[in-house]
């Protein structure tokens, strides 16, 4: 009990602490200063507001955008038939496997390329950032959602072919309600590890105002712990919240998720 | 529209992808031919282009040798060979100069302030200026004349692109080389390019280099006296080869495995128990388990580089909380085992959660009729759990054991953020650090140093694929086996 909040425990008072140092004197808090916050706002120098929007947007949309695609595709393989549908899916689990991390040379070869023609979507630019995430996204969400579609009763879209439903309508109207708590669920797993990926983010957003708030945070306290600790401790506080709420307030769902699924990156 | 404009600015392949994709929406959404296509081809073609794709040049740079000095296309390391290979003339000769234009075109003012001469010179001729038509400044130095144009200040920096690397007339075969903004160098050609035998020649010794097939110009079989910059030039496997016979690749390769198999094993084991423990202690109905539940949950729910982040500047030797805590005074993140001891501590705070999560489910799903049976037949609650629950927990859930091997087996967030795969000793020119895992060595192999041999880290990238793949694929299979027993 002790191990897992200490940490957590230390960042908080470190945050509150005016010093904004990150020697800690005692480990009972003797003071409670808003400095290390008010400095997250109002310095010009940590656009921490614009790092904190840039995350949310790239990380919902990422989750939004992937899920309705991953679903498609999902329900494509759990209840179509087709040539070629067991190669696909051994071929989608084999390129999962590929370390992400080692193919982005070849991604920022291939977006620094895009850049010289389509600007808006290149390296550097969110679009471009969010066109990544969703191809890295699609096969692990393709994946899950497969489970998910497997388990829902074929009575189901069978009654809907002979009511004389078509494939698409089948989908938009008999899946997608049934299986909108589990959308949810991926959707918020995508959120969540979207807003915790870096590497990609670091190689793609440069300017300062374009950084997502693991970038920035990162950059930020970038091996000067002892100056910058107070700010930092802040500003990961403010920046967890949503994500903690969420995923406690979602406990059991996510859970049943997870075990299905892979482990938390 | 995307497809050509990429075409016009000569991206070929991608101008292609695009243009195939346009025509496959078409196709798929205008036509019924294909039902299923409609569902797939988003989630398909997002894959092709940013996962697929990248694996596949990354297959191809393993072929190569991809690394700082062979970075460039052959052409254009002919080029750069030519436009570099110059010396300096036997005088060592410099002149002071003004950057300019002449008739639009880049020139300089040149100041031969010993013999009083001074020339407007450009890449194509020079025009001699009688002393009378120059204007001087303190030190003798031209500053205009008639026909020149000296650059307004606030365009020099912009215009060294422009002038460096260009060859102003001089005379006979020397030319003048720029050396900063206003001094030039007089230097002649060392090597010309033969087309026809495709080799490099040096023209004052007529030393001759030939194409090694490796992607460097070489003279004789010195495999040291090759021209820079090289090209990229396929290699086969010669990037595999190396990692497995020399021995400068190969030791750190299997020290960095060994330590990879360790930390990976290391974490599934520590997280694994402490999460089953709690478990176990909070399976009994007791006051206030939720929130408990809730407590332990929480570093699993705080996003993960943040609590990296913490955890790193609680490491820290002088002021970090945990020396302050323990009266000690170690320098976690310079000492081997100690920087190896905080790495798994870390990951055990962010991977005992999960343990704990999924134990519980599993402890549930348990039969109770099983323990009641063992304990009539006298059976201790310790060995009830050594010979009941816990073979059973760990056939249900070795499955999520073997993910989570693989999972930390490449967990490049935490090693990267925590330590940067430190120490490691620079100094020695080691590229692999002391917690460095596979993954984040080929990382640092592949853009971390000075020296960066793309070829190399991706064959890398391979090895490590393999690796997980076999795992993953026998985790798989372990799974698929446990649901044909339920």
């Amino acid at each position: 009990m002790l191990f897992a909040l200490f940490p957590l425990y230390l960042v908080i008072i470190s945050s509150f602490n005016s010093s904004g140092s990150l020697q800690i004197t005692s480990f009972v808090p003797t003071e409670i200063s808003w400095n290390n916050y008010k400095l997250l706002f109002n310095n010009p120098a940590i656009p921490y507001l614009t790092w904190m929007k840039n995350s949310l947007v790239v990380a919902g949309l990422v989750a939004l955008i992937s899920v309705v695609i991953g679903s498609a595709s999902a329900f494509a393989f759990s209840r179509l038939s087709f040539k070629g549908r067991k190669p696909g899916i051994q071929l989608l689990l084999l390129v999962q496997m590929f370390p992400a991390i080692l193919a982005i040379s070849a991604v920022y070869v291939i977006m620094e390329r895009v850049q010289k023609f389509a600007p808006g979507i290149g390296l550097g630019t969110q679009g471009g950032l969010i066109l990544v995430y969703l191809g890295g996204a699609m096969g692990v969400n393709i994946w899950l959602l497969k489970g998910f579609v497997d388990s829902i009763p074929k009575e189901l879209d069978e009654a809907a072919k002979i009511d004389g439903a078509s494939e698409v309508q089948t989908f938009w109207l008999i899946f997608i309600p049934l299986a909108t708590p589990v959308l949810a669920v991926v959707t918020l797993l995508s959120f969540i590890g979207t807003f915790n990926e870096f590497i990609l983010a670091r190689l793609f957003l440069v300017d300062m105002e374009s950084r997502t708030i693991a970038v920035g945070l990162q950059q930020f306290i970038g091996g000067q712990y002892s100056q910058n600790w107070g700010p930092f401790a802040a500003g990961s506080i403010i920046a967890s919240i949503p994500i903690v709420v969420i995923f406690l307030s979602l406990q059991k769902y996510i859970v049943n998720g997870l075990t299905a699924g892979s482990v938390k990156g | 529209m995307l497809a050509q404009s990429a075409i016009a600015q000569k991206e070929y392949v991608i101008g292609a992808f695009l243009f195939i994709v346009i025509l496959l929406i078409l196709f798929t959404y205008l036509t019924n031919k294909s039902i299923p296509l409609k569902f797939f081809l988003p989630g398909i073609l997002l894959l092709v282009a940013f996962v697929v794709s990248p694996i596949l040049y990354t297959v191809t740079m393993s072929g190569f040798n991809y690394k700082t000095g062979n970075i460039v296309s052959k052409e254009e390391a002919i080029l750069q060979i030519k436009n570099r290979a110059f010396e300096p003339d036997s005088a060592g000769t410099s002149f002071d100069i003004k950057i300019g234009t002449h008739l639009n075109n880049p020139a300089i003012l040149v100041s031969d302030i010993e013999n009083k001469i001074y020339f407007i010179s450009t890449d194509k001729e020079r025009i001699a200026v009688p002393n009378t038509q120059v204007t001087l400044n303190e030190y003798q130095v031209a500053q205009s004349a008639p026909g020149f144009t000296p650059l307004p200040t606030d365009q020099l920096g912009s215009a060294d692109s422009q002038y460096s690397g260009k060859r102003f007339i001089f005379k006979d075969e020397y030319f003048l080389s720029l050396e900063g903004l206003d001094v030039a160098i007089v230097a002649r050609q060392t090597l010309t390019y033969l087309d026809k035998e495709d080799v490099f020649k040096n023209i004052i010794n007529g030393e001759i280099y030939k194409d090694n097939g490796r992607g460097n110009y070489q003279a004789g079989s010195d495999s040291t006296a090759i021209l820079e910059p090289g090209w990229r030039a396929p290699i086969w496997f010669e990037n595999y080869t190396k990692l497995f016979t020399d021995s400068r690749f190969r030791d750190p390769l299997i020290r960095v495995f060994i330590w990879t198999v360790v930390f990976a094993s290391a974490t599934v084991a520590t997280t694994f128990a402490l999460g089953l423990l709690l478990a176990l202690a909070l399976n009994k109905p007791l006051f206030g388990r939720r929130f408990y539940r809730s407590i332990l949950v929480l570093p699993y729910a705080m996003p993960s580089v943040m609590s990296i982040l913490i955890w790193g500047g609680m490491f820290n030797t002088e002021f970090g909380a945990i020396n302050t805590l323990l009266g000690t005074d170690i320098a976690w993140f310079q000492s081997a085992n100690f920087a190896r001891l905080a790495v798994i501590l870390v990951n055990l705070w962010l991977g005992f959660p999960y343990f704990y999560l999924v134990a519980s489910g599993a402890l549930q799903a348990i039969p109770a009729e099983l323990q009641e049976a063992a304990a009539i037949d006298g059976a201790n609650p310790r060995q009830i759990f050594r010979k009941i629950t816990l073979p059973l927990l760990l056939q249900i859930l070795s499955p999520l054991l073997i993910a989570s091997f693989a999972f930390n087996f490449n967990n490049f967030n935490l090693i990267y953020l925590l330590t940067g795969g430190g120490p490691r000793n620079t100094l020695d020119g080691e590229i692999a650090g002391a917690t460095d895992i596979l993954i984040s060595y080929t990382y640092q192999i592949a853009f971390g140093s000075s020296k960066q041999d793309l070829g190399l880290a991706s064959a890398i990238s391979l090895i490590i694929f393999i690796l997980v793949a076999t795992i993953s694929l026998y985790g798989i299979r372990k799974s698929k086996v446990l649901e044909s027993f339920s």
